[in-house]
């Protein structure tokens, strides 16, 4: 279902956005000549923020150029969305844009302050991470075959925890749930940490979160990981499968790029998507990527425009089936 | 023999020329941003994050921790000099300190809440070196109806905070429970209270709320009183005197206890432990009606409570590689970033990390006091400033301050809106603290209660069938009997007189 759905909407995406550029040619001054601005949509600690801190030193060193890290959290990440949409499309101000503000908040909110497509160039894909299922080793499960064996044995006993209605791992949860027809209950938490603590105490049996930071628990045997939401398997954690192949329909990217404001000077969007297509396959670069689960496939500027596009559709129905649109 | 092996491996990092700069830096910076009202340690240690790649993990891990425990020495200043709680945790400091500051006695509240707090955070560094790991227990050993629990007995002990009318206190801790309600509902996307008004869709900014009832409520005021300006004190008089120092004594000692024991467990750790120790405090005085007139107990025990648990709340992090607040949430991104994952193997594989944090603590306390106690009469001679100016200038601090946390003008307008609610309320003989308490409990009191209902499937039984929950519960109505009797007999008594 999701993988139909993707490549529908990619083709016809992809055309509608090449036929959407007006090729404006103008002579294209020097860029940058004053420091750039990367806009982080998250207080810092989370994974855009670790990915903007990964690139930026290398973009400077590239561009000659300081490259500053600016958090401005707030209101599901449209805050950080809707100042980049009032800033002028001079390569000055870009946005490390994420599922947050760009494929959760239009559906998930009644009202934003920005046209994901409209207002936005959205200029080269950074990666993603992937979430995982993890169950407390007091769950009693060590596969999602038998949780699902569990869970239908048991309708409505057993939850899953997530970092808030509208999180990914609350997304992931829930759609886990309807493609293996269970019944789990979905306990919203303020958060990823105190999540954790009660998952570490093992007060909520399950999570969806993102797999990398259970990595050293599941290694203790506290943990058990149960599946992860990318199509292959992850070099994190290559023994847990992925729920693709165990027949799940699970596909779920958090996935970080570079987007700036409407009409961005050609000239610019090339520079910049050049110089990171070279820092996101250093080895240095996809190293302090791995820490924290972040995989990169290379992609152009109009595939990732017509990706952007696409996640919007492709969760619109898993947002709205886990209860979480409309406010 | 373990213990003392390691505290040498911590010392011997710590006391480094390179790690005792950090050190430095990091309190200097803390004490800074605890005096400025708004600007919190979580943003500053946020904006600083990035200076701290290019740094050995231990110097950056210890200058972060400095700026946090720094925070909680400074912001205690404006609290007593201007009433102005400078962080949330120094907000019960305001309510006896600033009250001393009237009295010509600000010089030893903030000589006392230096040394409580150095006191303290020697007894939690020492405590945290012997009992760390097993302490980290304690943290998971709460539930969500535990936490419930614990916040009752948390709004029950607010009572007691109030000096005025009980009916008074508990109509002011509804209110609080009620403005802290406003925002998006925890189990839906919807928001509540907010009157479509996107900057309320995420709550009402507490630091709005305690600026504006605390602080230029009290401005206010002044304004309609005649100016008594406050004589020049000679310096002697600027140390605590001989009873108020053994007042103090005992409050210290019990305020780092109390702390050191509430800062473990997460959520709003260091505000309960400071305001649990004023009510203790008051609870067990001889006399207290002299709380809320300008206690000394009352600046020492909690002063001493936050520093703990501010030290304390470090435990969870370095052996669980649980966050149990949002300044241990940057910490823990400070590890990463760093390559270390927070976890219980932090301490065997990083021993000299963990080590030399720990002894880094108790040298960061030591450089504070030592920072703090002559700046003492620094402080006090800006009382001396004219009201004209000091006012304003405390006006425009608190302006900045509260704008900077979300660059939101709408934030400065609430802060001015809670201002003249605070004038009112001192007006009507309302206290600001119980309300205030209110507005932090509230939301995790309803947050735990519902995911409490949720785990249980409904069942009210995990209150009693929960040992932890049952204790708690019962404390709670146990001391609302205490706190409710005496003025329920005191009633009876006035209407036979009738």
């Amino acid at each position: 279902m999701v993988t139909t759905l993707t490549r529908r909407h990619f083709g016809k995406l992809a055309a509608a956005s090449a036929l959407a550029c007006p090729a404006v040619v103008q002579a294209q001054p020097a860029w940058p000549t004053k420091p750039v601005r990367i806009l982080i949509s998250f207080p810092p600690g989370g994974s855009s923020d670790f990915v903007a801190r990964a690139i930026t030193p290398a973009l400077s060193e590239h561009f000659g150029q300081q490259f500053i890290v600016d958090n401005r959290p707030g209101a599901g990440g449209t805050v950080a969305g809707d100042i980049l949409r009032r800033e002028q499309p001079d390569g000055y101000t870009f946005l490390l844009s994420n599922n947050a503000p760009f494929t959760i908040a239009p559906t998930m909110f009644k009202k934003i302050p920005y046209n994901v497509v409209k207002d936005f160039t959205h200029v080269c894909y950074l990666g993603a991470t992937y979430g995982g299922l993890v169950a407390h080793a007091n769950v009693g499960v060590k596969t999602a075959a038998e949780l699902i064996a569990k869970a239908k044995a048991n309708p409505g006993q057993l939850s899953f925890g997530s970092s808030g209605v509208g999180s990914i791992g609350h997304i992931t949860g829930n759609t886990f749930c309807r493609a293996a027809g269970i019944d789990i209950l979905h306990v919203p938490y303020r958060g990823a940490g105190p999540l954790r603590i009660d998952l570490t105490a093992g007060i909520i049996g399950l999570q969806f979160e993102g797999i990398v930071t259970s990595v050293p628990q599941i290694a203790a045997g506290e943990l058990f990981g149960l599946g992860v939401t990318s199509d292959k398997r992850l070099p994190a954690v290559p023994n847990i499968p992925t729920f693709r192949e165990m027949g799940y329909d699970v596909s779920v990217k958090n996935w970080h790029g570079i987007s700036a404001p409407a009409n961005l000077p050609p000239a610019i969007a090339e520079k910049m998507s050049a110089a990171l297509a070279d820092i996101c396959t250093r080895q240095a670069i996809t190293d302090q990527f791995a820490k924290i689960g972040n995989y990169y496939d290379p992609m152009t500027s109009a595939e990732f425009s017509a990706f952007v596009a696409d996640q919007i559709e492709v969760w619109r129905p898993m947002i709205i089936a886990a209860g979480a649109a409309g406010q | 023999m373990d213990l003392l092996g390691n505290l040498a491996i911590g010392f011997s990092v710590a006391a480094s020329a390179t790690n005792l700069g950090f050190c430095l830096l990091g309190v200097f910076v803390g004490t800074l941003i605890g005096v400025l009202p708004g600007i919190g340690p979580v943003a500053t240690m946020a904006m600083l994050l990035p200076a701290t790649f290019h740094v050995a993990p231990v110097s950056a891990l210890i200058m972060l921790a400095g700026i946090y425990y720094g925070a909680q020495y400074g912001g205690s200043t404006t609290a007593i000099l201007a009433r102005v709680p400078g962080e949330a945790s120094s907000l019960v400091t305001a309510l006896d300190g600033y009250k001393m500051a009237l009295k010509g006695r600000a010089g030893a509240a903030l000589a006392i809440a230096a040394i409580g707090s150095f006191f303290a955070g020697t007894v939690s560094t020492l405590l945290v070196a012997m009992f760390g790991p097993a302490l980290s227990k304690v943290a998971l050993q709460f539930g969500p109806s535990d936490y419930f629990a614990l916040m009752v007995l948390g709004l029950v002990a607010a009572i007691v905070l109030a000096s005025g009318s009980l009916l008074k206190a508990v109509m002011m801790i509804l209110v609080g429970i009620l403005l802290g309600l406003v925002g998006t509902d925890p189990n839906s996307p919807l928001p509540r209270m907010s009157f479509d008004v996107p900057a309320l869709a995420e709550g009402i900014n507490f630091v709005c709320l305690a600026v504006g009832l605390f602080g230029l409520s009290e401005i206010i005021y002044n304004l309609e009183k005649e100016i008594v300006r406050p004589q020049a004190i000679p310096f002697r008089e600027l140390m605590p005197n001989r009873e108020e120092m053994k007042a103090a004594t005992p409050a210290i000692l019990r305020g780092s206890l109390i702390g050191s024991a509430l800062g473990i467990l997460p959520g709003s750790g260091a505000l309960l432990a400071s305001f649990s120790a004023y009510a203790i405090e008051k609870k067990i005085s001889k006399t207290p009606e002299r709380f809320g007139e300008g206690a000394i107990e009352g600046v020492a025990a909690p002063e001493a409570a936050n520093n703990a648990g501010a030290q304390t709340s470090f435990i969870p992090l370095l052996t669980l590689g649980v966050p149990s607040n949002a300044v241990m949430a940057v910490m823990a991104g400070a590890m990463a970033i760093q390559g270390i994952t927070p976890g219980p193997q932090v301490m065997v594989k990083h021993a000299e990390l963990f080590w030399g944090m720990i002894a880094s603590m108790w040298i960061g306390n030591l450089m504070l006091v030592i920072l703090n106690l002559p700046l003492v009469g620094l402080w006090v001679k800006l009382l001396q400033v004219p009201y004209r100016l000091l006012y304003t200038s405390i006006i425009l601090f608190c302006c900045i301050g509260v704008y900077s946390i979300n660059s939101s003008v709408f934030d400065v307008y609430l802060t001015i809106a809670f201002g003249i609610l605070g004038y009112v309320l001192i007006k009507l003989e309302f206290e600001p603290a119980p309300l205030l308490l209110g507005v932090i409990l509230g939301p995790l009191m309803e947050e735990n209660l519902r995911r409490a209902m949720l785990l249980s499937r409904g069942s009210l039984s995990v209150f009693w069938e929960r040992p932890l929950s049952l204790g708690l519960l019962l404390t709670a109505a146990v001391l609302l009997m205490v706190v409710l009797l005496p003025s329920l007999r005191q009633a009876r008594d006035t209407l036979k007189e009738e």
